[in-house]
């Protein structure tokens, strides 16, 4: 049974990434296309007309916003995996919680291409490979521990309360623009000042940036508590989806 | 007794009515009890409504009962879905994989009957295209093939006897039958009685979400042309 289940969760992923590709005339091209257009837009507004970016601001937006789709598509896209194949959950016995893991699995495929990318256009504007690419390993899995914890629990209450994707959305943009992905926060007031010190995607901001442009070790105890935290919340939201699983059936999309 | 795979005991499932903060509660099953023994086909007979289908996924183990008991033994029952899981930007081999896997293959087992569901379902050279590209009728025929392929111990069928043109319809209602006779245990859910009366040794009867009578096919369906005659006098 669980071997059936490993084979179904590959494949299914195969498949997501398989479709992807061709319903789309320049297929493959996009994975990379999309989130470079929205760096474009990005470097226009904040570097080019509002002259706010500073020295280094390409790479430093170039990292944040590769880490963070990676972070916001596991949280929406594996968080509205439940919701969106009801049809199916309505029709076949199976682990509810394979759904975002296929997911977040082909969101992971498709940033690890973009990674590709980021590094070959770091490397030519002379941020050159050094010693601490040891450490984007366990960043990797702390990003995807994280991703994955918060896409557990959206994944779990959305099909029973579909209004909550207007909220995430929203929420999730307020998050992106106050844990500098795509500037860097000047010092905050207090309290404000521990939005910044106990954010997550901040710390993971950081030690990406520390690793890839100035060939810094990131702060392994700022990780470490990102890490504990991830999986508490991937085992909270693991449980509450097992809690409401007999419900999801019942449910229409 | 070793040989009882599902058991039904006082079973009632209930929907929301609708997704609002005050929500109603529809019981689709108020009160069923069933046996299934090995090797048994047990056919259901009831109106529309009467909560037949919502029976089928009590059985299969997709929906839990909201009361009521159900013990089911190390079995594995599967509801015969068809075309389940089809992506439309996939080739039928693909969509063939995924659906075997998601109606309990291994993907060794449905590799081995990829020549056998390319046969059956006639699509040539069509299985490696995408199914965006079939006929409804083709969908149907792969659907169907890949469903063939599924051996649970405990096989739940929900009308779908037959499917695609007239000459496809023979050709899997006679698979199916076949199947059926083969000494798999089976549970189907028909309007036709006629069906029923063919393919089942017993029969459940169901009428507003409970089990009216369970029992030897002929008496079933004896007591269940009586009520219909006095249900229509009475109307």
């Amino acid at each position: 049974m669980f071997k059936r289940l490993i084979e179904l969760i590959l494949f299914s992923t195969y498949a997501e990434l398989r479709a992807e590709r061709a319903r789309s005339y320049l297929g493959l091209l996009w994975w990379v296309l999309d989130p470079a257009l929205m760096m474009l837009t990005y470097w226009l507004v904040f570097d080019v007309f509002l002259h706010s970016g500073g020295p280094n601001y390409i790479p430093f937006l170039l990292i944040g916003l590769t880490l963070w789709q990676w972070m916001k598509s596991c949280m929406t896209h594996g968080g509205y995996a439940i919701w969106s194949n009801l049809v199916l959950i309505r029709q076949v016995r199976l682990p509810p919680l394979m759904f975002p893991v296929v997911a977040m699995l082909s969101d992971t495929v498709k940033f690890f291409c973009i990674f590709a990318l980021l590094l070959v256009i770091l490397w030519s504007m002379g941020y050159p490979p050094n010693i601490t690419y040891i450490a984007l390993p366990p960043l990797f899995v702390v990003v995807l521990l994280f991703g994955a914890g918060i896409g557990f629990v959206i994944a779990a209450v959305v099909p029973l309360l579909p209004d909550l994707r207007f909220v995430i959305e929203q929420v999730l943009t307020a998050v992106m623009f106050l844990s500098g992905v795509i500037f860097a926060l000047p010092p905050l007031p207090s309290p404000w000042n521990l939005l910044t010190e106990l954010n997550p995607v901040n710390v993971i901001m950081d030690a990406s940036r520390a690793i890839l442009m100035h060939g810094q070790w990131p702060n392994w105890i700022a990780l470490g508590k990102v890490t504990l935290v991830s999986i508490v919340v991937c085992a909270i939201g693991s449980f509450v989806v097992a809690k409401l699983a007999p419900r999801y059936p019942k449910l229409a999309d | 007794m070793s040989d009882v795979l599902v058991e039904l005991h006082n079973v009632g499932v209930a929907f929301n009515t609708q997704r609002r903060l005050a929500q109603g509660r529809f019981w689709a099953l108020e009160d069923v009890s069933l046996t299934l023994r090995r090797g048994e086909r047990l056919g259901v007979i009831g109106r529309n409504g009467a909560g037949k289908s919502t029976l089928l996924r009590v059985i299969a183990g997709i929906l839990a009962p909201d009361r009521g008991t159900v013990r089911r033994g190390k079995v594995s029952c599967q509801l015969l879905a068809l075309a389940l899981g089809f992506t439309t930007h996939l080739s039928g081999r693909d969509n063939a994989i995924l659906s075997g896997l998601m109606l309990g293959l291994r993907r060794r087992d449905i590799e081995a009957r990829l020549p056998a569901i390319r046969e059956f379902s006639e699509l040539g050279d069509f299985f490696e295209q995408p199914i965006a590209t079939y006929s409804s009728g083709m969908n149907m025929r792969l659907a169907f093939s890949v469903a063939m392929q599924v051996e649970p111990d405990v096989l739940l069928i929900d009308e779908v006897l037959s499917v695609g043109d007239a000459e496809f319809q023979r050709k899997s209602g006679t698979a199916l039958r076949q199947r059926m006779g083969e000494g798999h245990t089976v549970v189907l859910v028909s309007h036709d009685e006629s069906q029923i009366a063919a393919l089942c040794d017993r029969v459940v009867w169901i009428e507003h979400g409970k089990s009216v009578l369970e029992g030897a096919r002929d008496d079933v369906f004896a007591a269940y042309h009586g009520d219909m005659r006095a249900n229509g006098a009475a109307a």
